[in-house]
């Protein structure tokens, strides 16, 4: 029972209502190390990091393995996840040359979806992209991709496409070319990586809190007696939110790649 | 249940650190990205793409690439077994159709010779019989002119012996005979 982090002193079903954490943190941050490498201490999050990597590397390898006329059911899924990727977000989105960014946006995809599948998968339970960490980290690639892109296609009519648009009216170009160069540049990753890791913290963060409250309402029943159903709702609304996160998981993996696409391709295109 | 649920559910988590206060600096910790989960998922970022980009992106082409020969191999087989079949089930009307002439041909063939063998028996027969009747008759008509000559000589014979008892034969025998044949020669002359 001392593993329940929220039991272990947070929580009084005699008179509380729901469990909650002294701080939020201690849902998403794991100091202690669990092993080490060397001198590498791996802390929980930073094994489920490579974890998921694991098991990108494993679908995929299982996946193509064998190259099959016909092929199996996992072999058509992952084949599908691929080429949807490559035609429906690389090709899509960027036209033609898409094919070019499609290792990184597969991988983008691939990585994020076992990431945040990891928020609702047993024994694991937290999604690594809660952590700002890989949600930031990924955006932040994503941003130096587009910018680098933007540079080598267009060279400084990158730059200054964005700050003088020459489609608003002249007046309106010092304000508009401001707002360009900002959201471009300093808001896009931003924006790209809050949406992920807020969303991923919402959902660790309501699971956690209904599940445990639910779990440890119910069963105190000898304790507290009929506050006991007070964890009833509480669990069912918690496997309710399970099963809501799973399409969460699978949209927020998706809408990340297409943004990351977008803004490879608006730095493609600079005319639009 | 539950309380195996639970144990599932949090058999990776760490216990909680009691020991440390609360601070109030959580959400921006909650912001501020780890440096070691920085570098660990860039670095587990950095091998996922290369993975996908030096193999399972090629290994998914070369597959793809493979299907698709095979299926045009298999189309472009399936397209020319179709028009061999086709081929063939021309040659086999044909043939079927070259059999019913030639069977139609036989059997007017033999038709016609049977009408042929036919005549040939009627014919045969009719002349067989033509011939029987014909002989049939010669025999008749020689018989008779036997038969003829026959009762001519007993006649004359008759004649000579009823003439000379008649006569009481004064006459020689070659003179009575001649006189006897003219006498029936005038006789065969007379019907």
């Amino acid at each position: 029972m001392e593993q329940l982090i929220l039991a272990s002193g947070a929580c009084d079903p005699a008179n509380d209502i729901i469990c909650k954490p002294d701080n939020v943190i201690e849902l998403f941050k794991f100091e202690d190390n669990l092993f080490a490498i060397g001198p590498w201490g791996i802390t929980r999050t930073v094994f489920l990091i490579l974890l998921a990597m694991v098991i990108v590397l494993t679908l995929l390898f299982f996946g193509l393995r064998k190259r099959r006329m016909v092929p199996s059911k996992f072999g058509v899924t992952i084949e599908s996840l691929m080429q949807f990727v490559r035609d429906d977000i690389a090709v899509g989105i960027i036209g033609p040359e898409g094919t070019k960014y499609y290792p990184w946006l597969l991988s983008l995809f691939m990585f994020i979806l076992v990431g945040n599948l990891f928020e609702v998968t047993p024994l694991i339970n937290f999604p690594i992209t809660s952590r700002m960490a890989i949600a930031g980290g990924l955006s932040l690639l994503t941003w130096v991709i587009f910018v680098f892109v933007g540079f080598k296609k267009n060279g400084f009519r990158y730059v200054g496409a964005l700050v003088w648009p020459t489609t608003v009216p002249i007046a309106l170009r010092p304000l508009v070319g401001l707002i360009e160069f900002v959201s471009t540049f300093l808001l896009r990753p931003l924006t790209l990586a809050v949406r992920l890791f807020a969303n991923m913290v919402a959902g660790h963060l309501m699971l956690t809190l209904l599940l445990v409250s639910g779990w440890v309402f119910m069963s105190s029943v000898g304790e507290i007696g009929a506050r006991a159903l007070i964890g009833v709702p509480w669990f069912a609304f918690g496997l309710g939110i399970f099963v809501f996160e799973i399409i969460v998981a699978i949209l927020q993996a998706y809408i990340f790649t297409l943004l990351s696409a977008v803004y490879v391709e608006s730095s493609i295109h600079i005319e639009h | 249940m539950l309380s195996m649920l639970t144990q599932v559910l949090f058999l990776f988590a760490e216990p909680a650190p009691i020991s440390e206060p609360a601070t109030e600096e959580g959400g921006i910790q909650l912001l501020l990205p780890h440096p070691d989960e920085l570098i660990a998922g860039l670095i587990a970022f950095i091998i996922i793409f290369f993975f996908v980009w030096k193999w399972a992106v090629p290994a998914l082409n070369k597959t793809l690439e493979a299907r698709q020969a095979k299926i045009r191999a298999e189309y472009e087989a399936a397209e020319a077994a179709k028009v061999e079949a086709e081929s063939l089930l021309g040659d086999y009307r044909e043939q079927v159709a070259g059999a019913q002439d030639e069977a139609t041909a036989i059997v007017d063939e033999a038709r016609v010779a049977g009408e042929q063998v036919k005549a040939d028996i009627v014919a045969r027969a009719e002349a067989e019989a033509e011939q029987i009747k014909s002989r049939a008759s010669d025999e008749i008509e020689g018989e008779r002119e036997r038969v003829a000559g026959e009762l001519r000589r007993e006649v004359a014979d008759l004649s000579i012996t009823v003439a000379e008892k008649v006569v009481e034969a004064n006459l020689d025998d070659d003179m009575q005979r001649q006189l006897v044949d003219r006498y029936i020669d005038e006789l065969g002359g007379v019907h």
